[in-house]
């Protein structure tokens, strides 16, 4: 009983410590009292979304999001023009379940241009799963609670007006602007702008 | 008739160019200078350089399109001005990027209708500076 109460009280502690410490749960990182806070719509097929993963994101997470000063959130908006993206955006999503969004989110845009051609999204997304992950994730993916979830975030989209991918809402003091495919320069002034 | 013409080519060119400084000046530089950079034809550097400069030539040249001095000029500049967005706005649409054309604030993205609506404005800055060096007669 004693040794549960000292681990209790040391995960409390040690949650209260680390509470600024972004946490990546999947497609949501950071923590969510941040004064910014930025949904990323994004479409897997799309070339410019693969632009600024590769460009934009990763110095996005490393000053902003792990510094706790923005609350990152990654939705689905697959746009009707590129054919394979709502079942990669299904794939996604199926990896998010079992913990496995980074992994797949990289290796969709990694190799978005062999799929976007073939279609073989499954094919792409289980090279980077064990076998048992990958008939997790394949029978995930055409789970109606995944698909409902995709279409929850395009609805999202659609009610905020997004009309490309990708787009950053980015939400300050009552306040949202929306931006395209921007390098990290830009990106961070237009952050530091925001007091 | 002519007259009648220039009037309001140049006061719907000014009204234009006035309302789009206003789009941009009303928020955060840094949100144009997004815009401007997701076209990805400039340097940061000039990038910043424009998002600080084009609302507040947008705005000079609206006002005196509308007031009319100087028509020789002020004409060219914005057919120019014009030629310019609606070349750099084909460009991104041919590549593909699905972008605010960041004409009248962020919202708003290339497609058909903003590349017609530009098309449009363009043509009528060209016919405002022809008819300008055809001599027809300004309001000043």
């Amino acid at each position: 009983m004693k040794i549960r109460a000292i681990l209790l009280v040391a995960l409390l502690l040690a949650n209260a410590v680390f509470a600024d410490t972004p946490a990546r749960s999947g497609r949501v990182l950071g923590s969510a009292v941040s004064a910014i806070t930025i949904e990323l719509y994004s479409d897997f097929q799309c070339p410019s979304c693969k632009w600024l993963y590769e460009n934009t994101l990763g110095p996005l997470i490393a000053n902003y999001v792990g510094k706790s000063r923005v609350y990152l959130v990654e939705r689905y908006f697959p746009l009707p023009v590129h054919a394979h993206a709502k079942e990669a955006a299904c794939y996604a999503c199926a990896a998010d379940r079992i913990g496995k969004y980074e992994q797949v989110c990289d290796v969709l845009f990694r190799r978005q241009d062999e799929w976007s051609k073939t279609g073989k999204v499954d094919e792409t997304v289980c090279s980077v799963l064990s076998a048992s992950e990958a008939a997790k994730v394949r029978a995930l993916a055409k789970d109606p609670s995944v698909m409902a979830e995709v279409q929850k975030d395009m609805d999202l989209g659609t009610k905020n007006r997004i009309s490309g991918t990708p787009t950053m809402v980015i939400s300050h003091n009552g306040k949202s602007y929306q931006v395209g495919p921007v390098s990290f320069g830009v990106l961070s002034r237009l952050l530091d702008s925001l007091k | 008739m002519r007259r009648v013409a220039l009037i309001v080519l140049r006061a719907v060119l000014g009204a234009v160019f006035l309302y789009a400084a206003y789009t941009k000046l009303r928020d955060p530089w840094p949100l144009f200078a997004a815009s401007i950079d997701a076209y990805r034809v400039l340097p940061e550097w000039a990038v910043v350089a424009v998002a600080r400069t084009l609302p507040w030539l947008e705005l000079a040249l609206g006002a005196v399109l509308l007031i009319g001095v100087w028509l020789r000029y002020t004409s060219v500049a914005a057919a120019a001005m014009l030629g310019v967005f609606l070349v750099l706005m084909i460009s991104a649409y041919v590549r593909g990027l699905e972008i605010s054309c960041a004409c009248f604030g962020p919202d708003e993205a290339i497609g058909p209708k903003s590349l017609a609506r530009d098309t449009l404005l363009a043509a009528m800055a060209i016919g405002l500076a022809v008819m300008v060096r055809r001599g027809v007669a300004v309001g000043r």
